[in-house]
């Protein structure tokens, strides 16, 4: 079957500089359920304007059923959205909210009618049509904004986080109902959440971004079973993510010891072992391949939260049994519970060059080193556990804000952002908060360069 | 023993406020105008209101004037306000503050100084009577339509326009559709604020030296000659042409959903 919409190489800048939205390329089949899926500031919600028509894209372009659309105003495309905050028109009343498109359309008078009555059923608001929007209660202003937008038959349903604002049971409700609504129309439905669970309960098709790059795009057993890299493990479901390394065929090593796993990849290379909290066995003290002590247990209704600490390193479980804490246990996995991914970097690396003798500018920042040859251009490269964090602005060569954090078990990964868009990765022990302003020191014998070839 | 103290009692400054300043005043204008010089009660003034052309031409010339200086303030006003809230431009509030600051400048040096202006334009300025009035009640007026324009268009939701045009609607259709009836309360409230005082405000018309004659200076030439009884009962003739035009306004505008302000005229 043809695509209905194709974004190509999609990028997205307000500045100029700093872009919110890099090299996107989704395809999505008519009568698709995609949602696009990250946390906030990821780029899903500038996507999904590019793609209605409010923003246009800075690079790349979008075509629907094999026409460029990028640069047609949104009154000209067979595309409507649901806001998140509804947005009705409070000086109409549900009829002539609905309605407002057909009019546009100058649709007869007496087709509009039926219309209306119609796509009221639709949403479950029978009856409802001479009603004045400020009456209406949450759920039911997001059902009109919904019929507003359906009664046009769009091509493409665009949605806003359209469950934001509701309450979690009315939102669990909707959930169900928009998935059966999209059973029924059969319309191409493009969703926008940061919520994970309601894009692993609707979607067949999720894309996972982050700082404006598609992190992964599957179904929502392979987002959840096989995340491409540790963000997505991260932010789908609850996971212990460790570093570990490869040390045999299909076998990892990590927590101090090795485990058999279902991956193929190249002997030593650096991993991120993802195991799911579910997937954690309890065993007695002596059978476990891992052994640690209960250091702290949550009961959450369908299960207990169990935190295991072994050595420096902190396990997550799920398990129906409860334990005590205090309790000395082992551990296994089994092989299919263990999710081995290469890393994508594993040492940060920048464009630099030597500003005068030991001195060494890249990614913002200058920083002492041991080079003399000034003037020229170089590459520098930084392991992840050689930068430390400060919050004091003057102690490090270069100052950002911290733009992401992932728990690895017995350490944290961050990101830091600089004022222009470099990203410095590192590894510290403490907790430090998303969008600290911190300046990162680097010592000179941990920065190391590469003099690149002049070119003749 | 414990006193108790009511939250209505709060309110006896202003019931005494109202007392002596709205509602004495009124009654004093009413047994005026309802009296003679004798101190008899007469209808004679208010026979005499209706008979005269003089003032019955004064009353339409006057509602003339008003419309079409308020007519003007709306065709300035709305533009800037939709600028002003619905653009993207820089420096939004410096902007609005430029064209609210003539308010906060005091009324005679700003009206001096707009007939210096006039009087270099024109020559002799009593040679165009009807267009310095226009222009001095503009100029003196059009904060007054500016502000309660600017605070109705702001308030409406941003992404309405945008949830306009991805219905299919055009920036024109946009502008016909959802901001304008939107801010109908807006509109209302200005064109009161400002055509009310258009048809009174002769202190304007006295200090550019202009010879046209409107409600407000045929009372205060009443007042002038002691004739304090025709003057009351022109004033109240005018007190009941505001009221009717605010229940027309009121009532032409009862169902839209946002009533506050607007009931402050």
């Amino acid at each position: 079957m043809n695509n209905i919409i194709e974004l190509k190489g999609i990028g997205k800048s307000f500045d100029g500089s700093e872009y919110i939205v890099r090299d996107f390329n989704l395809t999505i089949k008519p009568g698709e359920f995609v949602t696009l899926l990250g946390p906030s500031g990821c780029g899903k919600t500038t996507t999904l304007r590019m793609i209605a028509g409010f923003e246009t894209p800075t690079e790349g372009s979008i075509f629907l059923d094999g026409k460029d659309i990028s640069r047609i105003p949104p009154y000209m495309r067979p595309v409507n959205t649901v806001f998140q905050r509804y947005a009705l028109f409070s000086h109409l009343n549900v009829y002539d909210n609905i309605a407002f498109g057909l009019k546009l359309k100058k649709m007869p008078k007496r087709d509009i009618t039926e219309k209306v009555r119609r796509v009221l059923e639709v949403v479950d608001m029978e009856g409802f049509e001479k009603r004045r929007i400020s009456t209406l209660s949450g759920g039911q202003q997001q059902r009109i904004a919904i019929a507003r937008a359906i009664v046009n038959e769009p091509e493409i349903l665009l949605l806003d986080e359209p469950l934001g604002a509701l309450d979690l049971k009315m939102r669990k409700e909707m959930q169900l109902e928009l998935k059966s609504m999209h059973e029924r129309l059969g319309i191409t439905f493009i969703y926008v959440t940061h919520d994970q669970e309601e894009a692993l309960t609707m979607s067949d098709k999720v894309v996972v971004m982050a700082n404006g790059l598609i992190q992964q795009t599957g179904t929502p057993e392979e987002i959840y079973n096989e995340p491409n890299n540790a963000f997505v493990a991260d932010f789908i479901g609850k996971s212990n993510i460790f570093n570990g390394e490869m040390t045999g065929y299909k076998e990892v090593s990590f927590c101090g010891a090795s485990f058999e796993e279902l991956d193929d990849i190249p002997l030593h290379t650096e991993v991120d072992v993802v195991v799911r909290p579910e997937d954690v066995i309890l065993v007695p003290y002596d059978e476990g391949a891992i052994k640690g002590e209960v250091t702290a247990v949550t009961f959450k209704g369908i299960h207990y939260e169990i935190t295991i600490e072994s050595g420096k390193n902190e396990i997550v479980v799920q398990r129906t049994k409860s334990a005590s804490v205090g309790d000395k246990v082992g551990i296994i996995i089994e092989p299919d519970g263990i999710h081995c991914m290469e890393r994508e970097i594993s040492v940060n690396c920048f464009d630099g060059v030597i500003t005068r003798k030991n001195r060494v500018a890249f990614a913002d920042g200058e920083f002492e080193c041991e080079c003399a040859e000034e003037g020229k251009n170089v590459k520098v490269y930084i392991r992840f556990n050689d930068i430390r964090m400060s919050d004091d602005e003057d102690a490090g060569g270069v100052c950002g804000n911290i733009n992401s954090l992932i728990y690895k078990g017995d350490h944290y990964n961050y990101t830091i952002k600089t004022k222009n868009g470099y990203e410095y990765i590192l590894n510290d022990e403490y907790l430090w908060n998303e969008n600290d302003y911190v300046s990162l020191i680097i010592p000179k014998e941990a920065i190391r360069i590469e003099l690149l070839q002049e070119e003749a | 023993m414990r006193t108790y103290f009511q939250r209505r009692y709060l309110g006896i400054p202003y019931v005494l406020f109202m007392a002596f300043f709205v509602i004495a005043p009124v009654i004093v204008i009413l047994y005026y105008a309802f009296t003679n010089g004798e101190g008899q009660f007469t209808i004679m003034n208010l026979v005499g209101f209706f008979t005269s052309g003089n003032t019955i031409g004064t009353l339409l010339y006057s509602m003339w004037i008003a419309f079409i200086v308020t007519a003007l303030c709306l065709l300035i006003a709305y533009p800037a306000a939709c600028v002003l809230t619905l653009s993207h431009i820089k420096r939004k509030n410096a902007i609005l503050l430029l064209l609210i600051t003539p308010m906060w400048i005091n009324f005679t040096l700003r009206i001096t100084a707009l007939k210096e202006v006039l009087t270099l334009i024109e020559g002799n300025m009593a040679l165009y009577p009807f267009i310095n009035t226009v222009i001095g009640m503009t100029y003196d007026f059009l904060p007054f339509m500016i502000l309660p324009l600017y605070n109705t268009i702001s308030k409406i939701d941003a992404d309405l326009p945008e949830v306009a045009k991805d219905l299919g609607a055009t920036d024109r259709q946009v502008l016909s559709k959802i901001i304008l009836p939107l801010s109908m309360p807006g509109i209302i409230s200005g064109v009161t604020m400002v055509f009310l005082p258009a048809m009174t405000n002769y202190v304007i018309l006295d200090m550019l030296y202009n010879s046209t004659y409107i409600m407000g200076s045929l009372i205060g030439s009443y007042f002038a000659a002691y004739d304090w009884h025709n003057g009351s009962m022109i004033s109240i003739v005018l007190l009941i042409i505001i009221f009717v035009i605010t229940l027309i306004t009121d009532r032409f505008s009862a169902d839209d959903e946002d009533r506050k302000g607007r009931n402050l005229l």
